[in-house]
């Protein structure tokens, strides 16, 4: 036991894993990340496509080979903070609290990151003016207006989506405009502006009179087969046939005319917002040790500059 | 046009500099420190002249970084200056006056134009403004740390090898919490802000880390007394190119978020 202390509590281990894990950190920019299968077996070959598989390297950042490194940098870093503090109560040392609140900073901020590894949520929605949505917590979000602002030489200045917010049918907040890098807080979730898109729309009527309305992307079963409503082209709508994996048949319906079952009554456009909703239990904790780590930099910094020595 | 005469004046100053060194008695000249002020003030006169034509502080693409960087480059230097004694002062401010030129020339060059362009909406963040000038703040003190070590290695003056060792110390002690500061804890609070994301392993991010590693693990290569001196002085040199590998070699040779900087 003493023996594994003394292993864990070595400078010179800290210095090894903090290259290993800088070295195996270049490798991950160096490998594409998060691709198919298809890309490793295409890109580098099936041997090397296997192995980098087997040792997850396309998705470097969960794999074991980094994980292992960061959890034994972890207890080494942990061991290190005790051994400093019980040393320094000993020997009754100068007291240095910069690099403790450093060290003690850094594994926060390794438990906040394991906390969003596992444990983030995020969800991306479209919405048109009027459109609403819901949030856990019986939130509900309308989108009062979309702006979209430019420059004179044409580049995007701004992505304004304005909303209110209701719970349980009260008016919480009346009108909040989301930007980028002003995004909405709500019950433990965050609203980000995100992209913008042209949304295509058709109304269709089945057999009976009802009116389906369907957007680009949405589809329904003809004949065993699924129709994509892939968008507007001129005055037509557009429909991919798709039969297990393959695309069978482009339809070009216009008004009036039919597909399947279903005729088509209206076409339109429209622009839409691009809203991301993100829940992150590990960003607190993270927020925090940075703090925590900025202070010890700080006081370190402090410290240093009166020594002579350094 | 001030950022042309700036770089005139850095080259002015670096002639100065070799002069003196190749003189035979070994005196510290008493002009380029000066020059290199003048030519920091013009280049962040740059910097304010084009924050005020975009209504935001200018640190939003390659060209006005690296104006930014030279100017602090040439500041740092001018501090150090007036304030250290060691011998090794005109090896110094001459090898980081060369890196300050550099960059200027990779501003003037098609790889950094120069349009005054206003940000982008994700750029359009104080904590963007925070994280780059903090970075290239710190990045000012590994550029005196990086020319330090190498100077070490290529000195067998043992005296002079036992200043530089300190010297490189000193100022990656300085730059490593402002880096820190920057580069990590409010590139991340940024990337929050701007994408609901404090760290998403992108290319720029993961090297800007894998630095951060290196700086960390010079740092503790003083503990042990192994590490110390030789290790010390190539880990500050790796850190270096690694600095200068995050900020223009990952744009051009590894694909990622940071494509506008």
């Amino acid at each position: 036991m003493l023996a594994l202390y003394k292993f864990f509590r070595s400078i010179r281990l800290a210095v090894v894993l903090i290259l290993i894990i800088a070295v195996l950190s270049i490798l991950s920019t160096l490998i594409p990340q998060g691709r198919d299968a298809a890309f490793y077996f295409h890109s580098y070959g099936a041997f090397w496509a296997q192995f980098l598989l087997t040792l997850d390297f396309d998705d470097f950042f969960r794999s074991i080979l980094f994980l292992i490194p960061v959890g034994l940098f972890f207890i080494n870093l942990s061991v290190c903070a005790v051994d400093r503090f019980v040393n320094r109560e000993r020997r009754k040392a100068r007291r240095r609290h910069g690099p403790d609140l450093i060290h003690i900073g850094l594994l926060l901020l390794i438990i906040g990151a394991m906390f969003t590894v596992f444990g983030r949520a995020e969800s991306l929605v479209y919405m048109g003016e009027g459109d609403e949505i819901r949030l856990k917590g019986q939130y509900l979000l309308r989108l009062i207006d979309y702006e979209y602002e430019e420059y004179e030489n044409g580049r995007p200045k701004d992505w304004i989506s304005t909303v209110e917010v209701r719970r349980n049918g009260e008016l919480l907040i009346p009108s909040f405009p989301i930007e980028v890098n002003k995004p909405l807080r709500i019950g433990g979730v965050r609203i980000y502006q995100t992209s913008f898109a042209r949304e295509d729309r058709a109304l269709l009527r089945d057999q009976e009179g009802d009116s389906i309305p369907i957007s680009n992307g949405q589809g329904f079963e003809l004949e065993g087969a699924v129709v994509i409503f892939r968008g507007i082209e001129g005055n037509t709508a557009v429909f991919e046939q798709w039969e297990e994996h393959s695309r069978t048949a482009i339809y070009r319906t216009g008004i009036g005319e039919t597909i399947g079952e279903y005729t088509v009554a209206e076409l339109g456009s429209r622009e839409v917002t691009g809203l991301k909703a993100v829940k992150d239990p590990g960003f607190i904790p993270v927020v925090v040790a940075l703090i925590i780590v900025a202070a010890g930099l700080s006081l370190t910094f402090i410290q240093k500059r009166k020594d002579k020595d350094i | 046009m001030i950022a042309t005469i700036a770089f005139g004046l850095l080259i002015v100053a670096a002639g100065i500099q070799v002069i003196y060194l190749l003189r035979r008695e070994r005196k510290i000249d008493p002009i380029s420190h000066f020059i290199l002020l003048a030519a920091s003030v013009l280049l962040l006169g740059v910097t304010v002249d084009r924050s005020i034509r975009i209504r935001f502080v200018a640190v939003t693409n390659t060209f006005e970084s690296l104006v930014f960087f030279s100017a602090i480059i040439a500041l740092v230097l001018f501090v150090y200056r007036l304030r250290a004694k060691e011998k090794t002062i005109p090896y110094i401010n001459f090898g980081a006056t060369v890196v300050a030129i550099a960059l200027l020339a990779i501003a003037s060059s098609p790889i950094a134009p120069n349009d005054v362009v206003p940000p982008i909406p994700a750029l359009q963040s104080y904590w963007l403004v925070l994280h780059v000038t903090l970075s290239f703040i710190g990045e000012s003190f590994f550029v005196v740390a990086f020319i330090c070590a190498i100077y070490y290695l290529t000195t067998r003056n043992e005296e002079r090898r036992k200043s530089l060792d300190r010297l490189t110390y000193t100022t990656i002690a300085i730059g490593y919490p402002i880096f820190t500061a920057g580069a990590l804890i409010f590139g991340a609070v940024w990337a929050q802000t701007a994408w609901g994301t404090y760290w998403s392993w992108d290319p720029k991010e993961t090297w800007a880390l894998i630095t951060w590693l290196v700086y960390t693990a010079y740092l503790h290569t003083r503990f042990v007394k192994r590490f110390r001196g030789k290790i010390s002085a190539i880990l500050a040199i790796v850190g270096f190119a690694f600095t200068m590998f995050t900020f223009f070699g990952v744009n051009y040779l590894l694909a990622g978020l940071h494509s506008y900087a």
